[in-house]
């Protein structure tokens, strides 16, 4: 029994380890801009998360929040989301209200005090569920042309899509670091109550000394990239009009955008319907 | 002497720095689950450390806003964990608690300024942070005092999150590595990005005049941000008494509908002009 549990164990921690994370996270940024969702047009999604976004907030019917909960879950399987984001979801909801619901039968509530727990939970989990669809089933590239189209500052769709593209080399050289550290160091003995809390104490130690050499490289690498920049004129052609509107000539609203509207919204008219009837 | 004006492609050079950093490090704090020793929460939450001190060292606005742009893009944007209004708050809170911090420093050398500054700087984040909390519960939960054990609760659990919060991650992982990291560094990254290191004669307010009024108007946008939040609660009430008779929903539903429907003819119609133009 014991044997299964450390195997079980270390099964986890081999899931957690720094790999695991980036290709999660990078699966979930590039790898999937062939579903249904990716090929929408960026400008229809975000108005159509507008509405899911902030609607549930403003309603407290069941009937209604479970109709667009329903919605949103079934954009997210189309988006084919990474499994990691989904379980971080999960527990983002438990952690939200989950507990709160705890806490207050130790206050002493009782079973009503889940109806509107379960109507903020509803709300919580559509709004976010609103979100992974859109800003997670969309390219990055995408999704920034979409965001300055409204009219965002140039500065945010510039960190989105300058995120996406760094993000892999400073995952690999914060391990790198990290493990150069590991290698001159020597780990304490994690035995028992005290030598646990001396291995976390190291670990962090750890982390926060491999933040001095990666501030320094990075130091380095972002003036590199700001000159880049300013060599092509980054600051001027974030204000020019005219280079705004050759990168966006790019966006076009096609039949299936609509037709992903229309059944949204008829989703929706169906559940205001139940909703009167019921 | 010569004042520390940045330039604005220095500045940018410090937004782009601070925001991979903390975005890769707020990254990992979504990433790795926390863990609970009863009521104690212990997680690796609180990488603040990193735009402090760089706000401590270089131009304070471009690394808050910086920080608070990485935060978004990185943790919130690429995981599809955005969660609309909320992130508004954030975004202010870090950047002026962060701003804070990188304005009282005058001498970086001075390690007893740099120890109060990051303790304030991190309490005024947390502080505001859980107002907003508190309101944002309110907010959401319909009869929010006609629940049993409900308001207590979140009064407890949030007041103990922000001790908490305060005593442990603020302590551990903000003081003790913003005094270890801002002697280290001092002088030595500063010319990597081809600035003077920051010095008592070349600080940027002459006196603590604008550090005042900073002060203050931080201090006004906490209020701001509390009042919308407030103004938003009973703009819902007033929904919530409006929309008694079902009827009235089914007729709001049409109306988003048809909100949506100009809107995407608006869409069309400028798509159309771009590509008539270009």
């Amino acid at each position: 029994m014991t044997n299964m549990m450390k195997k079980l164990s270390e099964n986890i921690f081999d899931k957690l380890s720094m790999d695991f994370l980036r290709n999660q996270v990078l699966k979930n940024a590039y790898g999937n801009d062939d579903t249904v969702i990716a090929k929408l047009d960026p400008r229809i999604l975000l108005v159509w998360y507008l509405f899911f976004g902030l609607v549930p907030w403003f309603s407290n019917n069941i009937i209604f929040l479970g109709g667009c909960f329903l919605l949103v879950a079934v954009t997210t399987i189309l988006a084919k989301v990474a499994g990691l984001v989904l379980f971080l979801f999960l527990v983002g909801v438990f952690s939200q209200t989950g507990y709160l619901f705890l806490v207050s039968l130790f206050f002493g509530g009782n079973a009503e005090t889940i109806i509107p727990l379960l109507v903020l939970t509803l709300k919580v989990a559509t709004v976010s569920l609103a979100s992974i669809t859109v800003f997670s089933g969309l390219d990055p590239d995408r999704l920034s042309n979409g965001l300055m189209w409204f009219g965002c500052p140039e500065r945010l769709s510039f960190s989105i899509s300058y995120a996406y593209r760094i993000l892999p080399m400073l995952m690999e050289e914060f391990q790198n670091v990290l493990l150069s550290y590991r290698l001159r160091g020597k780990a304490p003995e994690s035995n028992g109550f005290i030598g646990k809390i001396k291995y976390l104490v190291y670990q962090i130690q750890v982390i926060i000394h491999s933040f001095y050499p990666l501030m320094l490289n990075t130091a380095k690498r972002s003036r590199t990239t700001v000159e880049a920049l300013e060599m092509r004129g980054y600051r001027y052609a974030a204000t020019n009009k005219e280079v705004k509107k050759m990168k966006l000539s790019a966006l076009k609203i096609t039949y299936d955008d609509l037709l992903f509207l229309a059944v949204s919204f008829l989703w929706m008219a169906i559940v205001a319907v139940v909703m009167s009837y019921m | 002497m010569k004042k520390e004006q940045a330039t604005q492609s220095q500045k940018l050079m410090v937004f782009v720095l601070t925001m991979s950093l903390y975005g890769l490090a707020t990254l990992f704090t979504e990433l790795i689950p926390k863990f609970q020793i009863g009521l104690v929460e212990i997680s690796v939450e609180y990488f603040l450390f990193i735009p402090l001190v760089l706000a401590m060292l270089f131009d304070p606005l471009s690394a808050a806003l910086g920080a608070a742009t990485g935060e978004l893009v990185f943790s919130e944007i690429m995981l599809g964990q955005f969660g609309g209004l909320g992130e508004v708050e954030k975004f202010i809170t870090v950047t002026i608690g962060v701003y804070i911090a990188g304005r009282l420093v005058r001498n970086p050398g001075n390690r007893k300024m740099v120890g109060i500054a990051a303790f304030t700087g991190t309490a005024a984040q947390l502080l505001m942070g859980t107002l907003v909390d508190i309101l944002k519960v309110q907010f959401a939960v319909e009869d929010f005092e006609a629940v049993a054990g409900l308001p207590e609760s979140v009064f407890a659990t949030e007041g103990f999150a922000f001790l908490n919060d305060l005593l442990f991650s603020g302590f551990l992982f903000c003081l003790l590595p913003t005094l270890f990291l801002v002697p280290k560094l001092y002088g030595k990254i500063e010319p990597l990005l081809g600035m003077q290191p920051r010095t008592e004669s070349t600080a940027l307010p002459s006196i603590g005049g604008k550090m005042v009024i900073g002060c203050v108007i931080g201090f006004l946008c906490a209020v701001a941000a509390e009042f919308l939040a407030e103004s938003g609660f009973e703009l819902i009430s007033w929904e919530a008494e409006w929309a008694e008779s079902t009827g009235s929903i089914a007729v709001g539903m049409v109306a988003a509908a048809a909100i949506a429907v100009i809107v995407l003819v608006i869409l069309k119609k400028k798509a159309g002009d771009t590509q008539v133009q270009v």
